[in-house]
């Protein structure tokens, strides 16, 4: 191997990644910053360095009066149930469209990842009148169902990427053994499928946490609303206030961060999971 | 085993609520999308057979007056070609920089992929502060070396606001086609690096005759997420400029059109012609970079505008 030395192009390679380095990470450490200062301080005084006093009651704003501990719970609702709603249906039709025996198995396969391939902007007023009719509008399933309905397709398809790799042994045993269909799929297939779970489980979160078209459209009141919404919604309140809606950027993008920082290859794993595979 | 597996009910049961979920929460609202672009339906009409229009909203949706459909649909197209020729390059020069084994490698990744995962309403509302006309760190800092900022505010000023709108969009997102890039660059066989240095290649050489041509396949699956991606741009318009007059795209117009003049035969149109445009374009990607038998893509019979990858190389080598 070559012996890294400095040499003047290494040195300019360095400097210049470094400079997106800080493209990346300015504004969000900016954020931080005037999440936590007054108007006076991120008008003028110190626009760039960090906060001379830590003003907490821009969180505490944010948090009650800005709503965003609501709009908090409602996001967790949202995307814990579509998680769980997405997960179980995709493992159990993965499951069903590669280990089971049937015609059409091919066929119903391709018509489920079709999904992958339609934008969900197109099926915002059809969705919004079917959502209506079944009473759902405005409620957490008004956006469950459709956040589910949407993420199922990907899902699968990450699911079922690791099926394969599943040796059919595994349930051969178990159903020698007197094992029925249901037990062989949840306690055995299901606990070797964790990765592929995980996996799936992370692009669905952050589909969800951060969807805002169908999180606009599909709820007119602040007691389901989401936190992408309701930030917005936020910001004609405290238009002229930075400090609040700083806070209320970042409590939301906490989750998000934190998630990344403890399991960066696996997010980012998740994330071009559909551009490998596809 | 086989009685089990291929047991109809089990296969119902595993099966059925899935197809019949998706089906009526995603096929049937896009088959009636397509539906409704065929009627006549405003707030004073229903949307029935009654109302049976043919092709006129896409028509009108573009030749009607004042309609703004046209200009989202250049807006979009001027995206994706930032996209394509700014973005992507962008991605694949730090993508090469990285793959070439520098110090900190993994973290410089690491860190390029953080804005990918962050919220378009976090990225929109940021960057909104960003170019604020009064109090923006873009502002002051041009203030501060005493160059003039656009009157009115990067935003709504008529010379910058559309470019102001799309750079925190391909801000976004350089570090996911990079990261794409880095990873089959990455996976190219050592030996094959190690045989083009014997032979002298370096550098510019090495990244055009031998990297680039090799991660062909997935420059393709880049090339159609950031052309889809520009079809389907909604979030950060609507938070930087809601889509206002000059800075419109077709998801934002389509809104418009839908949700505030209530024009539910045209938005829907409209919903078709963003579904149509990344459908052509998946097929159309795909139609030039398949492998054709003799291992040529149609593009490059179309063009000896680009290299193809040296004959020395083994056949197959570019599919990692």
């Amino acid at each position: 191997m070559k012996k890294r030395t400095l040499s003047p192009g290494r040195v300019a390679i360095q400097v210049f990644l470094i400079l997106w380095t800080v493209a990346c990470i300015f504004p969000l450490y900016w954020l931080f910053s005037f999440s936590l200062k007054d108007n006076a301080e991120i008008f003028g005084g110190n626009v760039v360095g960090l906060p001379s006093h830590w003003i907490w009651s821009n969180y505490t704003t944010a948090w009650g009066a800005g709503k965003i501990s609501l709009y908090l719970r409602n996001s967790v609702i949202t995307t814990a149930a579509t998680l769980l709603l997405t997960l179980f249906l995709s493992f159990m039709s993965s499951y069903g469209l590669l280990r089971m025996r049937w015609k059409g198995q091919k066929a119903t396969m391709t018509y489920l990842l079709l999904g992958l391939m339609i934008p969900m902007h197109a099926a915002l007023k059809p969705l919004l009148g079917i959502l209506m009719d079944i009473n759902v509008l405005s409620t957490h399933l008004g956006l469950i169902i459709p956040y589910t309905a949407f993420n199922i397709p990907m899902a699968i398809l990450i699911i079922s990427g690791f099926i394969g790799s599943i040796p059919y042994e595994m349930e051969e045993a178990a159903y020698i053994d007197g094992s029925g269909v249901y037990r062989t799929a949840f306690t055995i297939i299901l606990p070797m499928m964790v990765p592929a779970l995980v996996t799936a489980a992370i692009f669905v979160f952050l589909q969800v946490w951060n969807e805002m078209l169908m999180a606009s459209v599909f709820v007119s009141t602040d007691n389901v609303r989401t936190l992408t919404v309701g930030i917005q919604q936020m910001f004609g309140q405290y238009q002229t206030d930075w400090g609040p809606i700083g806070a209320a950027l970042v409590i939301s993008t906490l989750p998000t961060l934190i998630l990344y920082l403890c399991m960066s290859s696996q997010v980012q794993r998740s994330l071009i999971a559909g551009a490998v595979k596809g | 085993m086989k009685r089990i597996l291929s047991n109809k009910w089990h296969i119902m049961v595993f099966v059925l609520p899935t197809v019949l979920f998706f089906s009526f929460f995603v096929i049937v609202p896009i088959v009636l999308s397509a539906y409704y672009s065929l009627l006549n339906w405003t707030t004073k009409t229903k949307p029935t057979l009654e109302y049976f229009v043919g092709f006129r909203n896409y028509i009108e949706m573009f030749t009607g007056k004042g309609t703004s459909f046209p200009r989202a649909v250049g807006h979009s197209l001027l995206y994706a070609g930032a996209s394509v020729f700014l973005q992507l390059p962008f991605s694949l020069f730090l993508a090469l920089l990285l793959a070439k084994g520098v110090k900190a490698e993994g973290f410089y990744q690491n860190l390029y992929f953080i804005p990918v995962i962050l919220s378009s309403v976090v990225v929109g509302q940021l960057w909104r502060k960003i170019y604020n006309n009064d109090y923006g760190l873009l502002n002051l800092f041009l203030r501060a070396i005493n160059v003039e900022t656009p009157k009115g505010g990067w935003l709504a000023n008529k010379g910058t606001r559309l470019w102001a709108t799309f750079v925190p969009v391909l801000w976004q997102y350089v570090g996911y086609h990079m990261l794409l890039m880095y990873g089959a660059l990455k996976s190219i066989s050592p030996d094959i690096i190690e045989a083009a240095t014997v032979d002298g290649a370096s550098g510019p050489t090495m990244a055009f005759h031998i990297q680039i041509p090799l991660i062909k396949p997935m420059l393709k699956v880049c090339l159609s997420f950031s052309l889809i991606g520009s079809f389907k741009l909604y979030d950060m318009v609507k938070i930087l400029t809601d889509g206002n007059i000059g800075t419109e795209v077709p998801a934002t117009t389509m809104y418009r059109e839908m949700f505030k003049s209530h024009n539910f035969g045209t938005g829907s149109a409209m919903a078709m012609f963003i579904v149509a445009e990344c459908l052509l374009f998946t097929v159309l990607l795909n139609a030039l970079f398949r492998e054709r038998a003799d291992g040529r893509t149609l593009r490059e019979r179309l063009s000896g505008l680009f290299r193809s990858a040296p004959d020395a190389l083994p056949k197959g080598a570019d599919r990692p």
